[in-house]
């Protein structure tokens, strides 16, 4: 399957300090990956690099064969092809069907199309017929599930989720999981954080593990999804490794 | 930006519905608080208004900065008090055309029981001089206007120069001069139509002083020289001097009276 | 004297009688304060949003200009203008002082300030993540500070409502360009100016509270406006 992203050499740090420190990662189409790690990890800068949202302080990330150029224009035609979802989402004011016609809107979609599309991810989600509903006036759940539609909607190659299974009830939760568990088999590549262990059992998915912003392997649980034979350079030494790449 | 678009649109609408701009033309005139407060403006400019269908835009100022906007070409034509002033006006080029419209006299008001023994004094000079000499509150206009300049003048005729805490340099107009000496207890210089307007309900102050050739305040009308500045509307400055000071616009001010008095008084012929 | 009732008691009849006078100081009062608002709001907002959004260096200085200028007396701006659009001034050629003109020259230039300022404000307080769901949408740099206006509009209204209480309610500027000419420039606060100077201070204060009372129905209006 093809490369979605090849991080090579990636530094970030905020006010010289080093939050991020990534020697090669490979992220394909298709794919699950499950990003674990304590607070404050990195997990969140990560998320933002792959967004294409902030630009590291140092390294080259290439995504979809063309190599990112932060200041460049054809960074916004980039970044069409990637939408995140962030943990606790903000909602535009408006309607909630102005929320999720936002992407759609900007990419060209227009009149019957349009409507038939936010119908379609309200639905999925569960929010079916919530359109004419005032941003505002939902719960903290629906909020989220508001927020995975408006990204669902744009059909992206990659969805990058930032907890989304954190603020929801059982049976949102259960919902959320079969729609993303889903979405690989379509192409796209789905990279979402977790705290949760039971999430981490149930979704198929391989996993990335940040220690203080390197990669690493996973400490704290046992069963992780990415076999042993793809972590190549990384040797439990006291020095972490800098180099990882989930082939 | 959707939200926004009724605002605006509103706005547009109710600003273009009350335009700013008027078509017809505009005579500016900058002229002494006292034609404008006294009210014979609004009887004398609109006949002539009326007749060369224009408005008259009167900017109404101390003589000092009357004169300063004519001197500035910001004016047409100039209605001030202060003969001395004028004539410079006219010798440096600025004005053309001077002429005598109306006059009125000055009088020194102040409270009833005339605590500097004013009354008897024989010129207005020798009453400003009693005035120092007890150290009576004065106040003063202090802003270079025509009133102003009188007052230094009779200053100067008393040799005297007044300073102390009983001096009081407002910077303001007559009225609110008025209202200040009135509050304080004290004497000012003012001209009579303004006094007028002010005595009974707003002042309780009296005439303690009046009536001496010294007091004599004239008014006179000048037209901003075209030659200096081209912008000006002279044809029709000139058309209003000749309003002002022919038959119709002195039978105007010969017949206004506030408060059931005169206010202005007219040259025998 | 009981100055409030009686002039209360001339405000109604001032108000009833539909006063041309008072009238005209009303419209012009209203008319000249909405340009100016206009004006200023179209230069305050958008550099209130650039100065807020950008990073730059000697933008601190910026922010600390825009704050000193927003305690700028209005007889300082008059002044300023005077200056320029005098007949000896280098804007002399265009004829404006004494217009109402002149008027909404000082008076967007004084309500530029407190524009750019409120609306600095208001996109700086904004949620963070605004701008980044924008762009995680497929918003473009343009597109997501207007998404970001948008969304702060309630804040920029308030900012442009602070401008327009500031132009209607001074009477330096007026008083100085306009020149307070009866039924072309003579606005609210420059007839209340000139009337407290001839000691007619009923009139005055009732026409203050018919300013007043305009002022409270245009923000009211504005309010209204915005919660559409």
């Amino acid at each position: 399957m093809s490369i979605r992203y090849r991080l090579d050499s990636i530094q970030t740090s905020y006010d010289s300090r080093t939050v991020l420190d990534i020697g090669r990662l490979t992220l394909r189409a298709g794919r699950l990956y499950i990003l674990t790690g304590a607070n404050g990890a990195g997990k969140s800068t990560l998320l933002s690099h792959l967004a294409l949202l902030t630009a590291p302080t140092s390294g080259e990330i290439v995504f979809e064969g063309e190599t990112v150029h932060w200041s460049n224009s054809a960074l916004q035609r980039q970044r069409r092809d990637v939408t995140l979802v962030h943990q606790s989402p903000y909602l535009f004011t408006g309607s909630v069907a102005a929320n999720v016609a936002y992407g759609l809107k900007l990419r060209g979609v227009h009149g019957d199309g349009l409507k038939q599309r936010v119908e379609e991810a309200l639905a999925l989600v569960g929010l079916a017929g919530f359109g004419h509903r005032r941003s505002r006036e939902l719960s903290g759940g629906e909020a989220q599930r508001v927020a995975l539609a408006r990204a669902l909607a744009l059909e992206t190659k990659v969805l990058l989720l930032d907890e989304p299974l954190a603020n929801v009830d059982r049976n949102t939760s259960d919902l959320l999981e079969n729609i993303i568990s889903a979405l690989p088999a379509r192409g796209t590549t789905v990279v979402m954080t977790t705290h949760d262990p039971e999430h981490l059992e149930r979704l198929k998915g391989e996993r990335i593990h940040l220690t203080a912003g390197r990669l690493a392997a996973p400490q704290s649980f046992s069963n992780t999804s990415v076999e042993e034979g793809e972590i190549q350079p990384c040797r439990l030494s006291p020095k972490p490794a800098t180099s990882f790449s989930i082939a | 930006m959707k939200l926004l678009r009724p605002l605006f649109i509103t706005l547009a609408v109710t600003l273009s519905l009350v335009s700013l701009a008027a078509a017809e033309e505009r005579l500016k005139m900058s002229t002494t608080t006292s034609t404008q407060d006294s009210g014979l403006l609004k009887v004398l400019l609109p006949p002539f208004e009326k007749k060369n269908n224009c408005k008259v835009d009167v900017v109404a100022v101390g003589t000092g900065q009357a004169l300063k906007l004519g001197e500035a070409g910001d004016v047409d034509v100039v209605f001030v008090h202060a003969r001395k002033l004028e004539d410079k006006f006219v010798a440096d080029g600025f004005g053309v055309n001077r002429k005598d419209v109306m006059y009125n006299d000055f009088v020194i008001i102040g409270p009833k029981n005339d605590p500097a023994g004013i009354a008897k004094a024989k010129t207005a000079a020798e009453a400003l001089k009693l005035i120092a000499a007890k150290q009576a509150t004065f106040v003063s206009r202090g802003d270079k206007s025509g009133t102003h300049m009188k007052e230094l003048e009779l200053w100067k005729a008393a040799g005297t120069d007044p300073k102390g805490g009983w001096y009081i340099e407002a910077g303001q107009g007559m009225g609110p001069v008025i209202t200040m000496a009135t509050e304080r207890r004290g004497y000012t210089l003012t001209d009579r139509g303004t006094y007028n307007a002010f005595k009974g309900q707003k002042t309780d102050l009296a005439i303690v002083f009046q009536g001496e050739k010294g007091l004599f305040n004239p008014y006179g009308i000048i037209a901003v020289n075209p030659k200096k500045f081209p912008h000006v509307k002279y044809d029709l400055a000139m058309k209003f001097i000749d309003y002002v000071t022919g038959p119709e616009g002195l039978k105007i001010i010969s017949g206004y009276k506030a408060h059931g008095e005169p206010v202005f008084f007219i040259y025998k012929k | 004297m009981d100055f409030f009732s009686e002039s209360l008691k001339t405000a109604l009849e001032l108000i009833t009688s539909r006063d041309p006078d008072v009238v005209s100081a009303v419209t012009v009062s209203v008319v000249v304060s909405l340009w100016s608002t206009l004006f200023a709001s179209l230069a305050g907002v958008p550099a209130g949003v650039a100065v807020a959004v950008t990073e730059f260096t000697g933008k601190r200085a910026v922010v600390t200009l825009l704050n000193t200028l927003m305690a700028l007396p209005t007889v300082v701006v008059g002044l300023f203008v005077y200056s320029l659009i005098s007949r000896q001034g280098p804007l002399g050629g265009f004829g404006i002082l004494f217009t109402p003109w002149a008027m909404v020259v000082g008076q967007t230039l004084l309500a530029i300030p407190i524009v750019a300022n409120l609306t600095m404000s208001a996109i700086k307080g904004a949620d963070p993540r605004i701008v980044p769901t924008a762009l995680t949408l497929g918003a473009g740099p343009f597109e997501s500070i207007r998404r970001l206006v948008v969304e702060m509009r309630f804040g920029i209204m308030a900012a442009v409502i602070a401008g327009f209480g500031r132009v209607i309610a001074e009477v330096g500027v007026a008083m100085m360009l306009g020149g307070n000419i009866r039924g072309y420039t003579r606005t609210m606060t420059t007839a209340i100016a000139m009337e407290t100077g001839k000691g007619e201070f009923a009139l005055g204060l009732a026409l203050g509270l018919i300013l007043m009372t305009v002022a409270l129905m245009i923000n009211m209006a504005l309010n209204a406006l915005q919660q559409r």
